[in-house]
């Protein structure tokens, strides 16, 4: 076998003739992937701030000192930051929390539904 | 003549970075002055290679090329049509595959199609590194946009090519970890190849998105192929080389892609070429690969694995045609289109 569209009819020809005889085939199968990604988890990851001062930097001629400085203005804001910080997540936290209880409330009344119309 | 380059983001192991570097390698060699400059500079690139746009002060008698590959800020301050100018798209991904995994991203990419939109009209030049990219130039309001492809890395394609061409079981696909490169269906037609080869391997070679989606390609691996699967990313040219060399097949099932480098990377390194006609791909591939279609599922890429891996007269042909395509990505035709084109300008 030399030519790619021959190759392409012959594999086509055996997951035809496989899934015939296995009984089964990928044809309808959800191709996306797996959402395993919590999305609750994941918003509530992302609700709490938390800047990492490892990368606060400069990558800019004499960034040695530009990322040293930045570094250091942030300690010493750092109680204003904090702050911030906290009110922010404050905000994100409840709003996770929100989104994740509406979820609950979404699949909870769909199984109702699936248990009524079965 | 001075260019003035312009990128979106400057990092280590980004594509368009690379491709910014190169040309100005070109540059050089013809005897041009200037420098590259980006809004963003990740941590990890070589001190001086790209400078902070803020470094920069325009020349009257630049020329300015723009790489742009996704939204960033002031880019439109500098890129604002007072010099001569060329952009090069090297593509945005529609923001639909980032919404579940990263929000940020996909309005990113969304921001980005309306600021490529504005810089299309600042432009005297606009090209796309493919006719894929060039149609979505079009679509965004440029009159006659150019293609001018990508330069290949000497560095990677430098090193000793063609390997043995013996039969491996190695899959492997290099590209970011992301959703539209679709590397959970690589994993899934992968897993039904391995349950009737037991000794296959899978490699995918990629940083990824985020350490949720790799866990979620982590996960979907140790369930369908527990234990054949290595995914890896920061790798030398040398080890990328050795990945390239000890593998059967190059396997792309992407849904999006406005070039894809590693398919012609495949080719130099002798490896048959197993893709997905979507985006770019079909293009970049033309007749050197086996172009699945949109409605072959897993299944039939599975029977292609078991067969590019021991056919050995199908690995030959297909080895030999990657070797002629690759003709048509010369570097020394696409470097001497691109010094045309800033000639012209330069004028």
């Amino acid at each position: 076998m030399k030519d790619p569209e021959e190759a392409l009819a012959a594999a086509r020809a055996a997951a035809a003739a496989r899934a015939d005889a296995d009984g089964a085939s990928d044809a309808g199968e959800d191709w996306r992937l797996d959402s395993s990604v919590d999305r609750g988890r994941r918003l509530s990851n992302w609700a709490i701030i938390k800047p990492e001062l490892i990368e606060v930097g400069s990558t800019r001629r004499f960034g040695r000192p530009i990322t040293w400085i930045k570094r250091a203005l942030i300690r010493l804001l750092s109680q204003y930051l904090n702050q911030m910080g906290a009110q922010e997540s404050r905000f994100n936290a409840d709003v996770a929390a929100h989104v994740i209880s509406l979820e609950e409330r979404v699949r909870k009344l769909e199984d109702e539904l699936k248990r009524r119309s079965s | 003549m001075k260019v003035t380059q312009l990128l979106c983001a400057a990092g280590p192991v980004d594509a368009v970075t690379n491709q910014a570097i190169i040309c100005r390698e070109l540059y050089r060699a013809w005897g041009w002055s200037g420098n590259d400059y980006a809004p963003v500079i990740a941590p990890g690139m070589p001190h001086g290679t790209i400078k902070h746009l803020h470094e920069r002060r325009p020349a009257r008698d630049e020329v300015v090329v723009l790489h742009y590959s996704g939204w960033a800020e002031g880019l439109e301050r500098a890129f604002d049509g007072s010099r001569p100018s060329l952009l090069i798209s090297h593509n945005i991904t529609p923001s639909r595959y980032f919404w579940e995994h990263e929000p940020v991203q996909a309005v990113h990419n969304e921001m980005g199609l309306e600021q490529l939109a504005r810089l299309i009209r600042s432009a005297s030049v606009v090209a796309g590194v493919s006719e894929y990219n060039a149609q979505q130039l079009r679509a965004l309001g440029a009159s006659d946009p150019q293609v001018i492809p990508i330069l290949l890395d000497s560095a990677l394609l430098g090193l000793p090519a063609w390997g043995t061409g013996a039969p491996s079981p190695t899959v492997l696909f290099v590209g970011r970890l992301v959703p539209h490169k679709r590397q959970d269906l690589v994993i899934r037609a992968f897993a039904r190849f391995h349950a009737r080869n037991p000794e296959a391997r899978l490699v995918l070679v990629g940083v990824p998105l985020s350490d949720g989606y790799k866990g979620a390609l982590v996960e979907l691996a140790e369930r369908l192929a527990p234990g054949a699967v290595e995914f890896e990313d920061g790798l030398s040219a040398g080890q990328l080389a050795d990945r390239y060399l000890s593998a059967g097949v190059f396997l792309c099932l992407s849904e999006h892609e406005g070039f894809c480098i590693p398919l012609l990377e495949a080719m130099h390194f002798g490896v048959p070429v197993i893709a997905r006609d979507a985006g770019a791909i079909g293009e970049v591939v033309g007749d050197a690969g086996v172009l699945v279609g949109e409605d072959d599922g897993v299944d039939v890429v599975a029977e292609l694995l078991g067969l590019v891996t021991s056919d050995e007269e199908l690995r030959g042909s297909l080895r030999e045609r990657g070797a002629r395509r690759l003709e048509h990505y010369d570097r020394e035709a696409v470097a001497a289109q691109l010094r045309g084109v800033i000639e012209s300008l330069g004028k």
